[in-house]
């Protein structure tokens, strides 16, 4: 395994090194920069002058990359130009929040795929497989922007049980139970089309597992149908809807963006919308070489979980 | 089918249901508070649709900063937000000697520094020295770097000698917030905040809130009421609406008009018109592209416009039209001047027969992300299609926008905002860089217009007859060259429960909650 692994890297490393010229040259193709953001439209041209240059974007581009690649590379991800803190915090705090965002969003997804999956593909009534099958659609159709006002809305405003947006005024460690109030309505808008996409996936897979004769082989030989779909049928199932929970859970971080915004939650969606509407080069360079590591690990960890599960993967990989 | 499998599905998701339920119901996060009677005591809950923009400190342009510094800071003397008529703050009094050229101010001597230490003339000066550094980009810089010298030998006496008459140095006076030198460092990066003000800055979360405590030592003798200050970051406007209306915020500065008129229907609510702290929304123009070089065109705009359907429909009603940047309580104002360029359609087409060439297609230019600056650029697209001038939308990030105009690269026209003119008026001319006789974003220069701008700057006293008449000077100049065509004068809206009384604010719209209370 471990070797495989070993195998994956130079690639990893590859896909790194251009995406972070990339990620700095086209943050530069956007017209407007972080001075002109900073002076503001009553700014004189002079006044901009001398924020670019305090700035230091008055530097070649080739000095710039070079002294944010350094940086980079000793870990020290620099100042906001925007935001003033170090980036380092800003973004380890907003990572957090979204971690948290999205980790109990993927929870909910998974835990209905795998309480609806199974139900649905195993089900025989008629009016249950209609009433999932138009649920399933009508969450994965739904745009996540009208979902997120809809529930805050609905809970928030009409219904006031739970708090149309934000975070705790006394941060989400003081109490799990308010936390967990917060977070409900965004973690849903956010979950909800991943799990049922998951769900169907799922689904669809089993029927298609139960329909092959070692099932139907089994069934005659008097094995419990129940006892057939979870210990075989989902056993089976479940390394190909590890490639699609790994292709939703990419979906879901993009996903969060939009969900933070509406629920004014902090998390590194607001950030990066922050900081590309404001040219926070900084920020935008480390948010979006973040997002490129992230997807790339989580790709080489799914390809690592089928070489785990799969045996002539990992020997196929060897020879 | 499966009978069992389903059922214990089921059983699973309802007691998955009921345990989320259960955590949910723990405590509820959305509180009711009770209405009656104002009390002491209490924490303010806010949202602002901006965050702070540490770097931005002194410019006054974002909701973030204008709320730290309505709370935590305080200003030498204080304008009521009706009228140009100074009150002391941080100075007991002041002279303005004959010349023009020195002022003395005598402080309080009772005021200290939330870190305890006493507030001197010391940091008059460095105040006044640090808004007029270049790189915090203040806007009356150029009023700032005007003063020679500051003599602050007496702790309580400031003199400040200037190199010439400044008919604005109130206003300077006025907007500098008064900063601890000690301190100040945290200012850059938003970590750290120190004035003289009714409450301490506590705590920054970027993209989150800003909190605030009760300055105990506060030199005002009982106030400010409340015990602390929480403001939440709701980027989304409508969401910041949705947490006003579900009782999470009792204040919300950010809420579209439309959205601020229903609030107030419901009767729930309360609106703040921010009269005296008006911004403008105005038509730019390029005046060196073809078809507008020629003043015909630009008269012809002007009379073109349907200002009264924009303020209406757009505005939602809150402000008037205008054909001057000044709003009514200016002493440059002159109800006959400002209605010069009333909508007339058959004068704007004669004026455009008389300049006897086709206007090419105009590209008009204006952010994108602002729906009202969007609809506003509809309406006088239609407008224009009246007379016969094609107009081509082209929405912009702000970003992109801000680098056009301090670029003057607006090809044709342009539709923003501009704030200043409600100070004293050579402030905005001298401050404003759309309004700059210098170098401008519509490429206008006039001598009549650099000398009279000038002259009004030089104004001993900035509400004497002479300076009336040099403001009359002025707004003649910007009639007749109309680089700037003005649409109205717009009066920003706050939207309050009725849970919360006495809230405030400055003629640079900042958040004042010395005298505000909630209710029991």
């Amino acid at each position: 395994m471990t070797s495989y692994l070993l195998r994956r890297l130079p690639s990893l490393a590859a896909v790194l090194a251009v995406s972070s010229v990339l990620v700095f040259g086209l943050i530069r193709l956007v017209p407007g920069d972080p001075a002109t953001t900073l002076a503001g439209a009553n700014a004189t041209p002079d006044a901009v002058a001398a924020i670019r240059h305090q700035l230091g974007l008055d530097q070649p581009l080739l000095t710039q990359y070079l002294r944010w690649l350094g940086d980079l590379l000793t870990f020290d991800p620099g100042r906001s130009y925007i935001i003033g803190g170090g980036i380092g915090s800003l973004v380890g705090d907003a990572l957090g929040n979204t971690l948290l965002l999205t980790g109990t969003a993927l929870l909910l997804a998974v835990l209905s795929a795998l309480l609806l999956g199974p139900l649905w593909a195993g089900t025989r009534r008629r009016w249950l497989e209609h009433l999932l099958t138009g649920v399933n659609t009508l969450a994965i159709a739904i745009p996540t922007f009208v979902l997120g006002v809809a529930l805050a809305l609905v809970f928030g405003v009409l219904v006031p049980v739970l708090p149309a947006g934000g975070v705790p005024r006394d941060g989400l460690l003081a109490d799990p139970s308010i936390t967990a109030q917060y977070l409900l309505l965004p973690a849903v808008c956010l979950g909800l089309p991943v799990g049922a996409v998951l769900t169907r996936y799922l689904a669809e897979s089993l029927r298609t597992e139960l329909a092959k004769p070692y099932v139907v082989t089994a069934l005659a030989a008097g094995v419990a149908r129940r006892r057939l779909l979870f210990r075989h049928a989902l056993r089976n199932v479940l390394p190909t809807s590890l490639t699609v929970l790994g292709l939703q859970t990419g979906a879901l971080l993009g996903g969060a963006v939009l969900v933070e915004f509406t629920f004014s939650w902090p998390g590194l969606g607001l950030l990066i919308e922050r900081a590309v509407t404001g040219r926070d080069y900084p920020v935008v360079q480390v948010l979006l070489m973040l997002s490129v590591t992230v997807f790339a690990v989580l790709q080489l960890l799914t390809d690592a979980a089928h070489a785990l599960l799969d045996p002539r993967i990992r020997l196929g990989g060897a020879r | 089918m499966n009978p069992a499998l389903s059922r214990r599905a089921l059983l699973t998701g309802a007691a998955g249901g009921a345990a989320l339920l259960a955590l949910a119901g723990c405590t509820s996060a959305v509180g009711a508070q009770n209405s009656g009677t104002a009390k002491k005591g209490g924490t303010f809950l806010g949202g602002i649709s901006t965050d702070l923009v540490p770097a931005n400190f002194f410019t006054n342009s974002n909701a973030g900063v204008t709320t730290i510094i309505g709370l935590v800071y305080e200003s030498l003397i204080h304008y009521p937000v009706d009228r140009l008529r100074p009150e002391p703050r941080l100075a007991k009094d002041w002279t303005i000697s004959p010349d023009g050229r020195t002022v003395t101010l005598h402080l309080r001597d009772d005021v200290t520094f939330h870190t305890g230490r006493p507030f001197t003339s010391a940091d008059v000066a460095f105040s006044l020295r640090t808004y007029a550094d270049p790189k915090w980009n203040g806007q009356l810089k150029s009023t700032a770097q005007a003063i020679t010298s500051i003599d602050a030998r007496d702790p309580h006496t400031a003199v400040l000698h200037l190199a010439h008459p400044l008919g604005n140095i109130l206003d300077l006076l006025e907007i500098v917030p008064i900063v601890d030198e000690k301190t100040f460092a945290g200012v850059g990066d938003g970590s750290r905040y120190v004035g003289t003000g009714p409450f301490v800055f506590e705590k920054w979360s970027p993209n989150s809130r800003l909190k605030f405590a009760k300055n105990p030592k506060y030199w005002v003798p009982g106030r400010p009421y409340l015990d602390a200050v929480d403001i939440a970051v709701i980027t989304d406007t409508t969401s910041l609406t949705s947490q006003l209306r579900s009782g999470q915020i009792d204040y919300a500065y950010g809420s579209s008009f439309l959205d601020i008129e229903r609030l107030e229907k419901s009767g729930k609510f309360d609106t703040i018109q921010l009269r005296g702290a008006e911004t403008q929304v105005y038509v730019g123009t390029n005046v060196t592209a073809e078809g507008l070089a020629d003043v015909r065109v630009r008269q012809a705009i002007a009379h073109a416009l349907d200002r009264d359907r924009v303020i209406a429909e757009v505005f939602r009603g809150s402000g008037y039209t205008a054909n001057l940047p000044w709003p009514k309580t200016s002493p440059a104002y002159d109800a006959q001047l400002n209605a010069s360029y009333g909508r007339d359609v058959a004068k704007a087409k004669s004026l455009l027969a008389a300049y006897g060439k086709p206007v090419p297609t105009l590209k008009y230019s204006y952010i994108a992300k602002d729906p009202l600056l969007a609809a506003t650029a509809q309406i006088v697209q239609a407008n224009l299609k009246e007379i016969g001038i094609t107009v081509a939308l082209d929405p912009l990030d702000p970003p992109t926008f801000v680098a056009q105009l301090i670029g003057g690269k607006f090809p044709g026209l342009w539709t923003a905002y501009h704030s200043w003119a409600q100070y004293t008026p050579s402030t905005l001319t001298v401050s404003a860089y759309p309004f700059n006789a210098l170098k401008n974003s519509s490429h206008y220069t006039s001598a009549a217009y650099t000398r009279d701008a000038d002259a009004a700057w030089r104004q001993v006293a900035g509400d004497s007859v002479e300076a009336r008449k040099a403001y009359t000077a002025l707004s003649r100049d910007l009639l007749d060259g109309l680089f700037l065509i003005e649409i109205g004068v717009i009066e920003g809206r706050w939207a309050v429960s009725d849970r919360v009384r006495n809230v405030a604010y400055t003629k640079r719209s900042e958040l004042v909650l010395t005298d505000a209370q909630l209710t029991a």
